[in-house]
């Protein structure tokens, strides 16, 4: 009995004293539009080591398809709509994004 | 060394070279100014996979077809074609699964039955996790596979039967050049295992596969992807690797063109150059268990 008492005293203590290991991460927020088939801002930045949520608007009438290799996500966004991408966390450094669907639009995101 | 001179090898030939100079004709028209995107390294280096996983959210269905081609006499042909459904629901994690049909043309080879069929061969699933993510400053990819497969037709006599086997694989590649060089490597552990395939109430009956590979890739232009590969494969009875029957090294050219942004195709021959069969120890290919050649075909749609 004293046994399982020593454990679960052992397992809240280890609980209490590591709060910030059990958090999710906080994730960063991160827009950007596309307009007469060009991204605004064409260089994105945002923290290394953190999920992020980008935000694309789409502010032409035809649909727009973001799409990285590097960031490994693709999404269509309607014209004049809205879309959510929701990255991974990312090492440091500079990830190419495009449109599939007009390829001469080409981005940037780059995280530091 | 042995090389094959088959009508089916010059049309392999000139289907290289042919869709090669359309995917650089395209190139050429669409963009004066070549761009070198990132690119997803899974189909580039023939039957070596590379450690892709897609894009999430991306769907994909492909034919892939695998022939083995040549024994040691006679005419010999078995292939599998997989209608293959692929996503990606996640940035880690890549489903595919599907039917396969398979195709028998075996005249008078020896140690098998005369088969000229074309059938539903079986089933088949793979998932694929993503172990090592490239990124700056670090080069190497890395994806852990699994792919189990039931099959009713047999892949290398064409007889029928009841199968299920397991490929797991790793799939490794570093990025050389940026965008323009790629090294890949597999690692790969088959067992299968038959139910009585000599039809004489002995159970199951266990085997397995192991073998490792190493590939390069060249972007020579946006669209087009050309390379080599070697495989070496050993062959044994028993589900981990228990009795040696036999290997064989396969080398031979890879090809990967997008064709437009939602399509591409994959091909890729290999040629056995050398090979041991633990009955025959005076073979120089091994031609019981493996082929004398081997291609590949995949033409996928994205969408």
């Amino acid at each position: 009995m004293r046994t399982a008492i020593a454990i679960a005293a052992a397992v809240f203590l280890s609980g209490a004293a590591m709060p910030a290991v059990a958090q999710p991460q906080k994730a960063a927020s991160v827009t950007i539009s596309v307009k007469n088939h060009r991204f605004q801002p064409a260089e994105l930045h945002a923290p290394a080591n953190v999920p992020i949520m980008l935000h694309v608007k789409n502010l032409d009438s035809t649909p727009m398809e973001f799409e990285s290799v590097s960031l490994r996500v693709e999404k269509v966004v309607t014209g004049n709509g809205e879309g959510l991408i929701r990255l991974r966390p990312l090492s440091p450094g500079r990830y190419n994004f495009f449109d599939d669907f007009h390829q001469q639009t080409t981005g940037v995101l780059v995280v530091r | 060394m042995r090389f094959v001179s088959s009508p089916t090898a010059a049309v392999a030939a000139l289907l290289f070279v042919a869709t090669g100079a359309v995917a650089h004709a395209q190139d050429n028209a669409q963009n004066n100014a070549l761009v070198f995107r990132d690119v997803e390294t899974k189909y580039i280096f023939g039957f070596t996979e590379g450690s892709g996983i897609g894009l999430e959210g991306e769907k994909e269905f492909s034919l892939d077809t695998e022939a083995k081609i040549g024994k040691r006499d006679g005419r010999y042909w078995a292939s599998e074609t997989k209608f293959e459904y692929e996503f990606t629901p996640s940035q880690y994690v890549q489903f595919e699964l599907g039917p396969f049909m398979s195709i028998d043309s075996i005249h008078n080879v020896t140690g098998f039955d005369d088969q000229s069929q074309v059938g539903f061969g079986g089933v088949f699933g793979e998932i694929r996790y993503l172990l090592l993510d490239r990124s700056a400053g670090q080069p190497l990819s890395v994806t852990l596979s699994l792919e189990p497969e039931w099959r009713r037709i047999g892949d290398n006599g064409g007889e029928h039967e009841n199968s299920f086997e397991l490929e797991a694989k790793v799939n490794a590649d570093v990025e050389l050049i940026k965008n323009r060089l790629y090294l890949g490597s597999n690692l790969l552990y088959e067992p299968e295992a038959t139910k009585d395939p000599d039809g004489i109430g002995a159970g199951w009956e266990m085997e397995s596969m192991g073998g490792v590979s190493g590939a390069l890739s060249y972007r020579i232009t946006p669209s087009v992807f050309i390379g080599g590969e070697v495989w070496y494969l050993r062959h044994y009875a028993g589900a981990w690797f228990n009795e040696f029957e036999g290997d064989a090294v396969y080398v031979g050219p890879t090809l990967f063109v997008q064709l437009n942004p939602k399509m591409f195709i994959s091909v890729a021959w290999n040629v056995q150059v050398d090979g041991s069969e633990e009955d025959n120890p005076d073979a120089g290919l091994n031609l019981e268990e493996f082929s004398h050649n081997r291609a590949k075909f995949k033409f996928a749609v994205e969408f």
